[in-house]
């Protein structure tokens, strides 16, 4: 038996007993002498509290008179169910506050939503909502099934690609051009792959689009080729590999 | 005590149905181990008074709930009886006792003689000092196994927790208790 549980029944077998005077605590120690450290502040303890009982009982008559004040009381106090107390719990502002808060919080939290998705367009590399945006066109592209709207999807990413590389001259963050320009190329080819894929499925749907893709393209250049005239030597590194890549774009359209 | 929960079950079903002396049975029954619960805590015998009172409304506004819970009466009871004593010292801001001296002289008609009031009063605040030096836990599993007379079975549906652990519970906090008694003396 554990120590807990012994000591508990021999104080609830005793403590009466010796609260009234028919048992001391040396007698009851003596009957368990292996365990009378345990037992012995318990016990005391135990008769502290068995007489300190007697301090905190009612009054005399508390309880007759106040049963008739409670069956009085409860006469007018149905019982209520859970429905009624739920009810009753909230008053019609809280109704109100109930219903208006969420619907504040979730406007809110779609504002703060719909503000970062818009600078996260708007960003050009070096932004930190830059790979943001990155995320959301690949998502738009995951969730793009039909493959004609996938392609031009994938068109719209691609000359989002060159404006920004243009930005990036134009603001003089000549540090990202090189990565810039290596991302310009990736999503060449995958339109490239996507016109390819378009024109096997739905031949002559892919003219249009390739007339605007090597626009684009073509555009780049020679917006490209202005700027590197304005632009300090450090930057015409990565402008060339610009150049090239578009170039090459164009080269594979045709 | 299963004989306690047949006899409260009866009178429950009697005061779903409206029967107002039943619930009067009941209060009865458990009236003085939830007031003993209650002052054991509180260092005025009219809040315990009231806040006994308020325990037993709360009761019988919840009768229909407690029917859905399952849980011996005398634990739904005590459970009413704690949220009622935390709240009582929500409103109250303060859980310190007072000197005898300043307690009010609050004398009901069939009160004892005044010495046993100021000597009862005396052993009351030597109590509430001693338990208020303890946890709140240790508190509680004194106050209802010793003060209020619960079983361990009983006092472990009131705290929720097994009865193995209330044992373990009850057994170092006497050990508390005991050493708070020696300082105190």
């Amino acid at each position: 038996m554990k120590i807990e549980r012994q000591v508990d029944q021999i104080i609830n077998e005793n403590v009466t007993a010796i609260a009234a005077g028919d048992e001391s605590v040396e007698s009851i120690l003596a009957r368990y002498p292996k365990i009378e450290a345990e037992l012995r502040p318990r016990l005391e303890a135990a008769i502290l509290l068995q007489q300190a009982r007697y301090s905190v009982a009612t009054r005399p008559g508390f309880i007759h008179d106040s049963r008739k004040y409670l069956e009085t009381k409860i006469v007018s106090m149905p019982p209520r169910y859970s429905w009624q107390r739920i009810i009753m719990r909230y008053t019609p502002q809280r109704w109100v506050f109930n219903l208006i808060a969420p619907v504040i919080v979730l406007l809110m939290l779609a504002l703060v939503v719909n503000s970062t998705l818009l600078t996260a367009r708007l960003s050009i590399p070096g932004d930190p909502l830059f790979s943001t945006k990155l995320l959301i066109e690949d998502i738009q592209l995951a969730f793009t099934l039909n493959q004609v709207d996938k392609t031009n999807l994938q068109m719209q990413q691609t000359q989002e690609r060159t404006l920004e590389f243009v930005e990036l001259v134009m603001e003089g963050d000549y540090d990202y051009l090189p990565a810039a320009a290596g991302r310009m190329e990736a999503e060449i080819i995958a339109s490239l792959h996507a016109l390819n894929t378009v024109s096997m499925n739905s031949p002559g749907v892919e003219l249009t689009m390739v007339a605007k893709l090597s626009d684009t393209l073509t555009n780049e250049i020679q917006m490209l080729n202005m700027l590197k005239a304005t632009s300090p030597n450090s930057a015409h590194a990565g402008i060339n590999l610009a150049i090239q890549v578009a170039r090459s774009g164009v080269l594979a359209l045709h | 005590m299963p004989g306690r929960q047949d006899k409260d079950y009866e009178l429950i079903k009697k005061a779903q149905h409206g029967d107002h002396s039943a619930f009067g049975d009941l209060y009865e029954n458990h009236a003085p181990s939830i007031f003993r619960y209650l002052y054991a805590h509180l260092d005025n015998q009219m809040d315990a008074e009231d806040l006994t009172g308020e325990v037993f409304l709360k009761a019988w506004q919840s009768l229909p709930k407690y029917t859905e819970r399952g849980v011996p009466f005398l634990a739904f009871l005590f459970r009413i009886a704690r949220n009622t004593l935390v709240d009582h010292y929500r409103q109250n801001n303060r859980q310190e006792s007072k000197d005898p001296e300043e307690m009010d002289g609050y004398r009901a008609e069939g009160n004892p003689e005044p010495v046993d009031v100021i000597g009862s009063q005396i052993e009351h605040q030597k109590l509430l000092r001693l338990l208020q030096k303890l946890r709140p836990d240790y508190q509680t599993v004194l106050t209802l196994r010793f003060i209020s007379e619960l079983s361990p079975e009983e006092t472990s549906q009131v705290m929720k927790r097994s009865v193995g652990a209330i044992r373990v519970l009850q057994h170092r906090a006497l050990a508390d208790l005991r050493k708070e008694m020696d300082k105190v003396s």
